[in-house]
């Protein structure tokens, strides 16, 4: 029945070859830091996974968003487990995603032909950390707040674009609600459609072109 | 015989990646589900005395009203709500707390003292002065909720 199904759905789009290509390709003889990419893949999901379920429940404004997550936490059914995966899945991606980019360069599997591969990855990483710094204000507790006081000083120190960018980044001189919401909607709208974009093209690359081998010791 | 080897490895390692896979999407998919559903099943309603006032403030065989504030909590976000209920008695002893209520559709009724009757506004139904219908499309009496008298003050059960 599967497989009658299969075939009749294969005629039709040609999945097996979308499969094969890439699940089935040819890959050098490769060790276990090759699967760093695959595990930041797996946080990501991960990440959109409990991202969108906890967007079921918070909200977005000071007088609102610090209740919402405690309410999430203590009163939901497995809104701990939610919280937390997201929590310390996003400590983990920014760690796996570090390791990845360490691996890429000391097998300098970044060369030819799979610059672009790199650049999609370096954005990929600079995302990752807005993603982290935007999530980080998002519960509205004291160290959310201070945090990100913190933080976005540090994009007013630049001279004389400095304290315009400031005031864009915190939409105004203090931060407010203002902050929060913008924050929020750069967390949940804008990242995520630049890493799926991204994530996609990094992935096509890598299946287009092949992963490189360790390199092996000049005789 | 190398070829069979080869391949049972094959599949084997394919069926272990399936059933790992299958075991980390059930572990996402139950609570996912759990979370997205729980405050749907969560009987918060819990019925308590609320308290009216004093009792000698009913007047004999006419319905007076009484409106409470009480404090609902809906998630995170504590709301103050009024209520109000007609109470009557005919005797200064037993009392009937009714809803203010229409059953037909929600509408809120009130007490036209020279017509004793209760009015609806919205489809021009009457209640008499029990509750029961006199009038238009209301399917049943306003709604009754249990009266006690402590220390001179009224209770209703609800919630």
């Amino acid at each position: 029945m599967g497989t009658k199904l299969g075939n009749w759905l294969d005629e039709r789009v040609a999945w097996r070859q979308v499969w094969e290509a890439i699940f089935l390709r040819q890959i050098p003889k490769v060790n276990w830091l090759y699967t760093l990419g695959s595990a930041s893949l797996f946080l990501a999901v991960n990440q959109i996974v409990t991202g969108i379920l906890l967007t079921i429940y918070y909200v977005p404004t000071p007088d609102h968003a610090y209740d919402s997550v405690q309410y999430i936490t203590t009163q939901v059914n497995m809104g701990w487990l939610i919280r937390g995966l997201h929590h310390w899945g996003a400590s983990a991606m920014v760690i796996v995603v570090g390791l990845h980019m360490l691996r890429v360069i000391f097998y300098g599997a970044y060369k030819f032909p799979r610059e672009v591969t790199w650049f999609t990855g370096v954005l990929l990483l600079l995302i990752v950390i807005a993603f982290g710094f935007t999530g980080y204000l998002l519960p509205w507790d004291q160290k959310a707040y201070w945090a990100t006081t913190v933080g976005t000083s540090i994009a007013g120190t630049p001279p004389l674009i400095g304290d315009a960018v400031l005031r864009i980044v915190r939409g105004g001189e203090e931060l407010s609600a203002i902050t929060l919401a913008r924050f929020f909607g750069v967390h949940v709208w804008v990242l995520p459609i630049a890493l799926l974009i991204l994530v996609g093209a990094h992935l096509y690359l890598v299946i287009r072109i092949g992963i490189s081998a360790i390199p092996k010791r000049e005789e | 015989m190398e070829e069979e080897t080869k391949t049972s490895r094959r599949s084997f390692l394919s069926l272990a990646t399936w059933a790992i896979g299958g075991l980390i999407s059930a572990g996402m998919a139950i609570p996912a589900i759990a979370y997205a559903i729980g405050p749907a099943l969560k009987r918060t309603e819990t019925e308590e005395w609320i308290r009216l006032g004093s009792a000698s403030k009913v007047e004999l065989d006419t319905p007076t009203l009484f409106k409470v504030k009480i404090v609902r909590q809906t998630g995170w976000i504590a709301n103050e709500e009024e209520l109000s209920f007609y109470v009557l008695t005919d005797n200064g002893r037993d009392y009937v707390a009714m809803s203010n209520i229409c059953t037909h559709l929600g509408c809120r009724v009130r007490w036209i003292a020279n017509q004793e009757q209760f009015f609806c506004p919205c489809h021009n139904a009457a209640f008499s002065k029990d509750g029961s219908v006199v009038a238009g499309p209301p399917p049943r009496p306003l709604d009754r909720y249990q009266v006690k008298v402590e220390d001179e003050q009224l209770f209703v059960l609800g919630g």
